[in-house]
């Protein structure tokens, strides 16, 4: 008996002392006290030096916390019992929560810095005059090539895509929207069709790219790539940064045809407890140079139009991350087609794959 | 013992070579100056230093440990009283009864636990945090203590407790003296087995944790999106290591307790 008690007041000692540490670790920020805030944001997805800059600058304490999709992100705050001042959502997630009425209007009177944000950015169709919303990152979907293991095709179309000489060569991201999507921009026709006789049009057009394709898969599609394991992927240009920067030899391409725009953004949700605070932070997020450095971080490509200026020129000249305002034109953006739509693009694709085994 | 023949050795040196494999592949690249898990450049430890300068890791890698430790406690100190009173239930229908119940807590799966705490601290207004970590990690693992400490409490015969009381002790005594010393072994493997299953929770933790605490498993998944970097490797070799010496220090006590007076307690 006497040694079970020596143990358990080891053990408490011990936690006792963690949790001293802990709190003497949480204020070296600069910044202690009660007023703080609570972020919530993708993995690795903000430059932690900028966080404690933010702290050293406003004194308010940051709490940073870290989601890995829309989907979990939105249950956390939808249940209550957690009070995130800051959360980055995706563009439809962002129109859910819209609708389950999620989000608190942002005062834009606070955001002296909007002004840096690229106005092509801004009053979008899924948060007109972005009220709830303050875009974060943008991307495209594309196409992610390794020049090396092909005889100098190139992707200035989708079509290149169903090229004979690649046969067991392209690799799909296992995402409906985006296959699918593909389809209908290869035929002409909007990503956000909800005419199911050009849905239908897709699928097939999709079905006879069956000999090219080699797999339908997830995040492994970076590992494949970086190894050189398969020479073209469909993939987000996020993705595509990753595998260059691992694998020098890999280009990535937007089709002319029109392709996907897609955006992450900062919004303060419903539960937030320093709404001042979050507006700090987010006009924080905005000011250029430290929009640049976090870009620099991230490797995604920044809205901050100010920001450009302090950024790698050899970066934001590459139309590949960059493109410009022509290409742009042909981009369009995701919108919330409803559950009863979305369950048909999802059927579409997965009879796609049936078909591929 | 007799010697091992061959063929169990080989066998048994490819079980092993299997489960150690990923481990070592990991502790490998850890030192990799390349940045990823593919084609190693040369050797290198900045990843350790990385870990060290991350203070926001090491902080939710202190949280982990902080709540494997409470938690683990609590639920050894709440397990063994269940364990003894499920084992002192005369009405054998009720016994098996409160058994199974307790059984069913372990094989449920974790995501229906984690959701159901979700709705429960919800519903109550717990905030989501270090609180609701730690009181759902008690209640995953107090099943799992009694499961282990009941066998040695049926292992134990009736006769010593009588002896005990016709000696005069109180039933204080009994439990303090008698039941607790001969159980031990049962308890600590109990607490063991406690701490490991709180330390890579996943599924629940995922459900519960809120409002900036977070544990490793759980920032670990989180950093999915974007790719894992080396750091994690680095800190699972660390983990790794500490976990080797306790082991060893574990075997070593053990060894070293085995006297010939052990036995006799004071």
């Amino acid at each position: 008996m006497k040694d079970i008690i020596r143990v358990s007041v080891v053990i408490l000692a011990v936690s006792a002392i963690l949790i001293f540490i802990n709190a003497k670790l949480a204020n070296t920020g600069g910044a202690s006290g009660k007023n703080s805030i609570t972020v919530f944001n993708w993995g690795e997805y903000l430059d932690p030096a900028l966080l404690k800059q933010f702290e050293e600058e406003t004194g308010i304490k940051v709490i940073y916390e870290t989601f890995d999709s829309n989907e979990a992100m939105m249950t956390k705050i939808e249940q209550g019992g957690t009070t995130y001042d800051i959360a980055v959502p995706s563009e439809y997630a962002i129109e859910k929560m819209k609708e389950s009425d999620l989000l608190i209007p942002i005062d834009k009177a606070k955001l002296p810095n909007l002004k840096n944000i690229d106005p092509y950015f801004l009053d979008l169709a899924f948060d007109p005059e972005n009220k709830f919303s303050i875009p974060y990152f943008w991307g495209t979907l594309g196409i992610a090539y390794n020049p090396e293991l092909l005889d100098g095709q190139t992707f200035e179309s989708w079509e290149d895509l169903w090229d004979p000489s690649l046969e067991q060569e392209v690799v799909l991201v296992d995402s409906a929207r985006e296959v699918i999507g593909m389809g209908l921009n290869a035929l002409g026709y909007s990503l956000n069709s909800t005419n199911i006789s050009e849905l239908e049009e897709a699928a097939d057009k999709l079905r006879t790219l069956q000999p090219n394709i080699k797999a339908i898969i997830g995040d492994e599609i970076t590992q494949l790539m970086v190894n050189g394991e398969a020479a073209v992927a469909l993939t987000w240009s996020g993705q595509a940064a990753d595998m260059m920067w691992d694998n020098e030899d890999i280009d990535y391409a937007v089709p002319e045809e029109g392709s996907n725009l897609w955006f992450d953004n900062m919004v303060i949700p419903r539960t937030a407890k320093n709404i001042d605070g979050a507006h700090a932070f987010i006009n924080f997020m905005l000011d250029a140079e430290i929009a640049a450095q976090n870009a620099d971080y991230v490797g995604y490509s920044t809205p901050n139009l100010a920001a450009l200026d302090f950024m790698d020129p050899e970066v934001i000249q590459d139309e590949r991350y960059y493109p410009d305002e022509e290409a742009r034109n042909h981009l369009e953006v995701y919108k919330n087609l409803g559950l009863e739509m979305l369950g048909t693009y999802n059927e579409l694709f997965l009879g796609l794959k049936m078909d591929l085994q | 013992m007799g010697k091992l023949s061959k063929l169990p050795k080989l066998y048994l040196a490819f079980v092993f070579i299997i489960l150690y494999t990923p481990i070592f592949y990991l502790l490998y690249y850890s030192f990799n100056s390349g940045g990823t898990m593919s084609g190693f450049e040369s050797f290198t430890f900045e990843h350790y230093a990385a870990v060290f300068e991350d203070t926001r890791l090491i902080m939710i890698l202190i949280n982990t440990i902080v709540v494997a430790l409470l938690s683990a406690l609590v639920s050894t100190a709440i397990g063994v009283l269940g364990a003894v009173t499920i084992t002192f239930i005369r009405k054998k229908a009720l016994r098996n009864a409160i058994l199974s119940m307790n059984n069913i807590l372990i094989v449920s799966p974790d995501v229906i636990i984690g959701a159901s705490f979700l709705i429960l601290f919800t519903l109550v207004g717990v905030k989501l945090g270090f609180a609701s970590v730690l009181i759902s990690h008690i209640a995953f693992s107090i099943p799992i203590v009694v499961i282990m400490v009941l066998p040695k409490l049926q292992e134990m015969s009736p006769s010593l407790i009588d002896a005990a009381i016709d000696l005069g002790a109180s039933r204080r005594d009994v439990l303090t003296r008698v039941i607790i010393p001969f159980i031990k072994p049962g308890i600590f493997a109990g607490f063991f087995l406690a701490l490991t299953y709180s330390l890579d929770d996943f599924a629940v933790t995922f459900f519960v944790t809120g409002n900036g605490f977070s544990t490793l498993s759980v920032e670990i998944y989180s950093m999915a999106r974007a790719g894992v970097t080396l750091t994690i490797n680095a800190l699972s070799g660390l983990i790794f290591i500490v976990t080797l010496l306790l082991v060893f220090g574990y075997y070593a006590i053990n060894r070293k307790s085995k006297n010939p007076f052990s036995g006799v307690r004071k």
